[in-house]
């Protein structure tokens, strides 16, 4: 499709904040329209990088989380741990992203946790490294207001 | 909606003022949170033998709210500190009761000719933030040396002891109910401010909860003529408030100068003038790390109201989509920082 969808989503955007948002009364629907410009940049934005950003996110989740599992003594989560390198993402589709990221983030939740009880050298390395990897998610996710 | 209301809200003010008629006029939505309906209007009516005109602000809970908060506990904070001098409107009447406009509101005068900055905007004060940046961190100081029980607001929701535990708890709650997904950034914050207590307040306070730039409005001289917004008003930590006040996401993207204000020291020092306490700086800290912590709790609320279709308000999408991302990256960078 050209022009690519996030195109559309801005100019849509751009029409509604400079020929429809000044014809409202002003007050709660013309701050509301230019709410909703904004949300249509983020919604270009999600739909430009969203696929490549989970995926990546996940790639990075699941090479971390396989790393941890030397640092993890605790049985359990060590057998969840070794598995993680097996699994792939069902698809490229927005949702299928989604469930695998949040299966990674439950895991990181729980091995972040169990680390968190331990204070050895090597436990203080894994949560510099989880951390290393949730700034940079973090980063990744942060929305760009228009024009800034 | 708003026509619909125009009627029913001029029977109430006639019967309230127990006058024969009230004309409402010019009653229309304006910008004012997503956890309250606000309206502008104007009400004119004839009372001890002259004319009156007045313009006035009515709050009404939406059929469902960001969070629950306790418009009574709005009302009477604003009530108590119209009489202790901080600018707020003018409260006039407080209504439970369903049967007049089908949810509880409270009306208060409209304070006119003035500018309420929205939080992204850049540098919205100019040269007036010197001045403002004074009187707003001066005036928190003045809400946290208030005494609760000498205002009337001793038995506002909080606690007297071990707030911090109470507040990390409250929002943890609301994280647990709301979350559409995992949370990791979060539940670290979580885990850390419980790990890592603040040492005990100096003083119990009343907490505006929701004390930022964007929630109080100001004229073309720089004065501040209103906090608003006390919906989240409790019982605590005054560092809670200032703590919220100095987050990176009010700073309108200047992150040397807290609030789009005055720098960082001036404002923790205009605080301490006024309130007579001390910001201790680790204290301080936990309760910044809080701050974020409870914005994106709030965040996801907002996002859980909105994917539900219970409050479709765009500012609800937007909290929950830009102020969450911009949370979840503060609370990172800053407890990556401290090796949480």
């Amino acid at each position: 499709m050209k022009p690519e969808i996030d195109k559309i989503l801005e100019t849509t955007a751009m029409q509604m904040m400079t020929q429809i948002a000044p014809q409202l009364p002003p007050g709660y629907t013309q701050n509301s329209t230019g709410l909703l410009t904004m949300l249509l940049n983020f919604c270009a934005q999600e739909y430009e990088n969203g696929a490549e950003m989970r995926a990546a996110e996940n790639r990075e989740l699941r090479n971390l989380l396989a790393e941890l599992e030397g640092s993890v003594e605790d049985v359990r989560l060590r057998v969840k741990l070794g598995a993680v390198m097996g699994e792939r993402d069902a698809s490229l589709k927005i949702s299928d992203l989604n469930y695998s990221n949040a299966e990674l983030k439950k895991l990181l939740i729980d091995v972040q946790t169990y680390l968190e009880t331990h204070n050895d050298d090597q436990a203080k390395l894994a949560r510099r490294e989880i951390w290393a990897v949730l700034k940079a998610s973090a980063k990744q996710r942060l929305l760009k207001l228009p024009g800034m | 909606m708003s026509d619909d209301i125009t009627p029913r809200l001029a029977a109430y003010m006639a019967k309230m003022l127990d006058i024969p008629a009230v004309d409402v006029d010019g009653l229309s939505r304006i910008s004012g949170g997503a956890s309250r309906e606000t309206y502008r209007f104007a009400a004119r009516y004839y009372r001890d033998g002259r004319a009156h005109d007045r313009r006035l602000i009515l709050r009404r809970d939406p059929p469902a709210s960001l969070i629950d908060t306790d418009r009574s506990a709005e009302f009477r904070a604003y009530k108590a500190f119209h009489k202790l001098g901080v600018p707020v409107p003018e409260p006039i009447v407080l209504e439970l009761d369903n049967g007049p406009l089908d949810r509880p509101f409270f009306i208060m005068e409209e304070i006119q000719n003035c500018t309420v900055a929205s939080v992204i905007q850049p540098d919205p004060y100019g040269a007036l933030a010197p001045k403002i940046g004074h009187q707003f961190f001066s005036t928190l100081g003045k809400i946290a040396k208030a005494d609760p029980d000498k205002i009337g607001l001793g038995d506002f929701e909080g606690a007297r002891t071990d707030s911090w535990k109470h507040e990390v708890e409250r929002w943890e709650r609301e994280i647990d109910e709301d979350e559409r997904e995992p949370q990791p950034i979060a539940r670290a914050a979580i885990r850390w401010l419980k790990r890592n207590p603040p040492q005990p307040a100096q003083k119990v306070s009343v907490v505006h909860g929701d004390y930022r730039s964007g929630n109080f409005l100001y004229d073309a001289e720089g004065s501040i003529r209103a906090i608003l917004d006390w919906e989240m008003a409790h019982i605590g930590d005054p560092l809670e408030d200032l703590g919220w006040a100095l987050d990176p996401l009010w700073s309108h993207h200047n992150p040397e100068r807290p609030a789009g204000l005055v720098s960082r020291e001036h404002a923790i020092a205009f605080w301490e003038q006024a309130s007579g306490l001390k910001a201790d700086p680790r204290a301080l800290f936990w309760w910044e790390i809080f701050a974020s912590l409870k914005g994106a709790a709030i965040w996801i609320s907002a996002a859980r109201e909105y994917g539900d279709g219970r409050n479709t308000d765009p500012v609800n999408l937007f909290s929950g989509w830009y102020c969450l991302a911009f949370h979840n990256k503060v609370l990172a960078d800053r407890l990556a920082g401290v090796g949480a």
